[in-house]
């Protein structure tokens, strides 16, 4: 069986193993951070880590060629196992990483929070852990950065923690990660395992290896899934999401949850694993996945409804929506999965911005249940702006990245799925939007009452946060082209495995 | 001249919000209201370019956009379009007149979403790109969700305007997949409706088209049963909104220049589900209209049995009810959404619109009283009124293709006009009992010269349709052409 994957060395494409240093600045950055400890320039430093971050990031983009189906930019290095190499949607979700732990350390000054330095530091190796995860083709070391990643979010959690709610949050996160985790690596082991049976026992575990040594029938199924369940808690889907909407209600607000939800790595790991080294248990799995799927949408919807904070209501929101990435990455067809991994983008970015404004509004009021929150519009009109438009978003509004996106999985799952069940998916959506705006409405909208929190102003570093977000958005919302052109081919070349 | 008119129509309303924000906040309404009167002077100076018996589709701008999806920024008008640009231009100018003291509150916002708003209503009627229109349709949404939300007139005003954006978010479902699926039915996906018009498709496929763009227009015309949002709208929103959403009859044009030329042979064998929805929305509009109490909730059943009347006349299919239907519909951004806007400053006035706080209006209020009788008439299209000739067009074409339907339609109107005149007696009429219509004085002069310039158009259109009907009439016959009549 031909793999169907081919790579190109960094050597031919840039004179330095630009993603050796994708992942090493913010190592790096972590390590000079935590050393600066409390000192004043330890923040700066962490700030102008982050945005360098960003800044390889475009540079890299700059060196890879979008339009060829190979994986660029390889690096390896045999004894450990280290290979790595990206296309344009690792690349996407690379740069969307860096925009936002960026956006997280203006934040991170603007909420003030108590020991910055320590937090900057954790903040830049979990951002360690998800580039790692995004540009290795290994499925150990995905499984181990993302160790490294679950591990920062979990100090985070307990680092910044201040009552029992939160202890008992962490619990309950620790629990459900550990357990995907341990699938995952269950999953990896049935992979390496089959890749030696097969090779006469030589274990691998490189994705370059294992496409041309699939587990065959009943391994085939349990590696799926295995590898699917380990991501699926991570991403979260359906109904695997029950650490959520505790950890946003009790963790430490925007960083953490931003931080496991912003970038969909479950649903980038499905993609550049799953889809390949389980091709046949992916395709007889499909029906089912994407009936969960759409039962997910609605299903969270309706749970959205009934929130009283808004914490968990934009983690229900997540959840619902995670549910229409799947279905349009199990259309498995080529718009689909481009739409999915644009969707993806989107969604982090917006609902990153959404958890900031939340974290924003707490800072002044102390609260995010919806009854005691009101009138907020009349003091901070841009934030609440801001957080319509992020809203917006989310429901793929036209002028922001959601509406292509949407507009591409609509077609794909037409093309799969025939109309009916993509006018319930598209409805599940008109339920988000119908969630997202009460939502808006009570806390923004409402009148405010008499004797309710003194709100303060928008402040500059708010103004800058939200704003480059928005901007951010807007920019991709009204030029997609560029974006569509970065990940094309590779969606093509991760839906040409399957026959239509 | 080669200046990029339309391009100029759609982004100047932008850069005048772009200006708002660098300036003062007392330079607010003055750069507003340049800011529209030179689009109504741009609007009017597109019509002048716009050359009647030329090629179908004029001052054509087209750019790539999207290329990988082959959308365009693409922009043009024909006949059908043209008329709209000044009417939306002039309405645009007497919303903003009618809540020129209104605003009080955050009035750089609101006149920022107000320009928003104009800029996607225009761009609605240039675009003929469906990606394109897509947009400029979804984005409309937005500023009216927070027109309504944060200066509506009621305590239920949030809610309505939830309800209508959810409502309109739904309707747009039906509409982006049939766009989509259009696109996909083309050897080479396009979204480009020029070229999309050449092509035939099979007939299932038109159909299905056909259909989910009735749906999803349906609900913007709204027909009945899709029509709950209005009464609940018209009765939240200040006049001034109201008159922009139902003067501007964006379903109805969506379905003359989207649902049915695209998927023409479905139309006819569906003529009967277009007729039937109208009848249905005449008779049902009529006998609403006659259960009201508030002006503002009866103007809105009215204007959901006339505009009822110009989808009953489309579905003969022919290019005189094509003229007729737009030219009704071109009528009534003038005369409903002048009604409308006397109601906002009725409101202003006694704090209501409800008959039972009013009586008498008539004694206090002389202008406003004939004002809204001319505007209301020709709502109800009175022989001598620009409504009159689309309306007799519709009637006519109606009564030919569909003979039932035309009688029905001719007593609905009936019911609709004697409901209108029953309110108005009410309202205006009678003696004054409440203190806040004696009290209220009569239109200022910025008012009465917008009342004026509506209602020279009402009459002087009425009396001489022709060079207006004219401009239509090719673009009509092309439209009935195109479907094999």
């Amino acid at each position: 069986m031909s793999s169907g994957l081919s790579e190109i060395f960094w050597y031919n494409q840039a004179g330095l193993p630009l993603l050796l240093l994708l992942q090493l600045l913010p190592l790096c950055g972590a390590a000079v951070v935590y050393v600066f400890n409390e000192r004043r320039t330890a923040v700066t430093l962490g700030k102008i880590f982050a945005l360098g971050e960003l800044l390889l990031g475009i540079v890299v983009v700059s060196h890879i060629n979008p339009l060829s189906p190979a994986l660029q930019l390889a690096e390896r290095y045999t004894p450990l196992a280290y290979h790595v190499a990206v296309d344009g949607l690792s690349m996407l979700f690379v740069l969307l990483t860096a925009l936002l732990t960026f956006l997280m350390t203006l934040y991170g000054m603007s909420r003030g929070m108590i020991s910055p330095g320590r937090l900057f530091a954790v903040l830049l190796l979990a951002e360690t852990g998800l580039v790692g995860m995004l540009v290795t083709v290994n499925v150990a070391w995905f499984a181990a950065f993302s160790g490294l990643e679950l591990w920062s979010v979990v100090y985070l959690l307990r680092r910044w923690a201040s009552s029992r709610a939160e202890i008992h949050a962490l619990a309950r996160f620790v629990q459900y990660q550990a357990f995907g985790w341990v699938l995952f690596v269950a999953g990896c082991i049935v992979l390496g395992w089959g890749h030696a049976e097969a090779t006469g026992g030589y274990w691998s575990f490189d994705l370059f290896d294992l496409v041309g040594a699939v587990p065959v029938g009943k391994f085939q199924t349990a590696a799926f899934y295995l590898l699917f369940y380990g991501l699926a808690v991570r991403t979260p889907l359906f109904p695997l999401h029950g650490w959520l909407p505790n950890m946003a209600q009790h963790g430490l607000i925007a960083v953490a949850p931003a931080l496991m939800v912003g970038v969909k790595v479950g649903i980038y790991g499905m993609m550049r694993f799953v889809l390949p080294l389980t091709p046949a248990a992916v395709q007889y799995w499909q029906p089912y996945v994407v009936g969960f799927a759409m039962a997910g949408v609605f299903f969270t919807a309706a749970l959205a409804f009934q929130q009283s904070n808004l914490r968990r209501l934009l983690a229900f929101a997540v959840v619902s929506h995670t549910s229409l990435l799947v279905i349009g990455l199990f259309s498995l067809h080529e718009s689909g999965i481009q739409g999915a991994m644009l969707l993806a983008a989107n969604f982090g970015l917006a609902v990153t911005g959404m958890w900031f404004i939340v974290g924003f509004v707490f800072r002044r009021t102390g609260t995010t249940e919806l009854h005691e929150l009101s009138g907020l519009f009349e003091r901070i009109p841009f934030l609440a702006i801001a957080f319509l438009s992020f809203g917006l978003a989310i429901v793929g509004m036209p002028g922001t990245p959601g509406f292509d996106a949407a507009h591409l999985i609509l077609e794909a799952s037409i093309d799969t799925f025939g109309a009916l069940s993509t006018v319930a998916t598209a409805l599940g959506n008109v339920a988000a939007a119908g969630f997202l705006l009460w939502a808006f409405q009570k806390a923004f909208l409402s009148q405010a009452r008499v004797g309710g929190h003194d709100v303060d102003r928008t402040q500059i570093m708010e103004y800058l946060v939200c704003g480059i977000a928005l901007a951010a958005m807007l920019a991709i919302g009204f030029f997609t082209e560029p974006w569509l052109y970065l990940t094309e081919t590779a969606s093509q070349a991760a839906a040409a495995r399957f026959v239509r | 001249m080669n200046l990029p008119l339309l391009s100029l129509l759609i982004f100047l309303p932008l850069a005048g919000v772009v200006v708002l924000w660098l300036l003062p906040a007392r330079a607010t309404r003055p750069v507003v209201a340049l800011n529209m009167l030179l689009t109504l002077a741009l609007a009017t100076a597109v019509l002048f370019a716009y050359d009647p018996a030329g090629a179908r589709f004029q001052l054509v701008e087209k750019l790539p956009w999207i290329a990988s999806l082959n959308i365009h920024y693409l922009v043009a008008v024909d006949g059908i379009s043209v008329l709209f640009l000044p009417a939306t231009a002039l309405l645009f100018l007497a919303s903003l007149v009618a809540c020129w003291n209104a605003v009080q509150d955050a009035p750089r916002l609101h006149y920022s979403l107000l320009l928003l708003l104009q800029s996607a209503t225009v761009g609605i009627f240039c675009a003929l790109d469906t990606a394109l229109f897509f947009v400029f349709w979804e984005m409309s949404l937005v500023p009216i969700y927070f027109l309504l939300a944060r200066w509506g007139v009621s305590s239920g005003s949030a809610q309505a305007a939830a309800r209508y954006f959810l409502i309109m978010l739904a309707g747009g479902i039906p509409l982006l997949i049939a766009f989509v699926m259009l696109a996909a039915s083309q050897p080479v996906p396009t979204f480009d409706l020029t070229v999309l018009l050449g092509v035939p498709l099979p007939r299932s496929t038109q159909t299905a088209i056909f259909l989910l763009c009735l749906l999803g227009f349906g609900i913007k015309v709204p027909l009945v049963p899709l029509h709950t949002w209005l009464p609940q709208f018209a009765l939240a929103a200040p006049g001034s909104l109201t008159a922009l959403l139902v003067g501007l009859k964006l379903g109805a044009f969506g379905l003359i220049r989207f649902a049915i030329p695209l998927a023409p042979e479905a139309a006819l064998d569906l003529h009967w589900l277009l007729a039937g929805l109208g009848t249905v929305a005449i008779l049902y509009g009529a006998v609403g209209m006659l259960a009201q109490s508030n002006l503002r909730v009866g103007l809105a059943y009215a204007s959901i049995c006339h505009v009822g009347l110009a989808v009953l006349g489309l579905a003969s299919y022919t290019a005189q009810a094509a003229q007729g239907a737009v030219s009704l519909l071109l009528s009534f951004s003038v005369a409903t959404g002048g009604a409308f806007v006397l109601l906002e400053f009725l409101r202003q006035r006694t704090g209501s619109t409800d008959i039972n706080a009013l009586g008498g209006a008539a004694k206090t209020m002389p202008l406003l009283a004939t004002g809204f009788l001319i505007c209301g008439l020709a709502g109800v299209g009175m022989p001598g009124t620009s409504s009159f000739p689309g309306e007799f067009m519709l009637i006519i074409a109606a009564l030919q293709s569909h003979t039932g339907a035309g009688m029905a339609a001719l007593f609905g109107l009936s019911i609709a006009a004697g409901g209108f005149l029953s309110l108005y007696r009410k309202a205006f009429f009678g003696p004054v009992t409440r203190p806040a219509v004696a009290e209220a004085s009569d239109l200022r002069p910025r008012e009465w010269i917008v009342l004026v310039a509506l209602i020279l158009m009402i009459v002087g259109i009425g009396v001489y349709p022709g060079p207006w009907i004219e401009i239509v009439r090719p673009a009509a016959e092309a439209w009935a052409a195109g479907l094999g009549r």
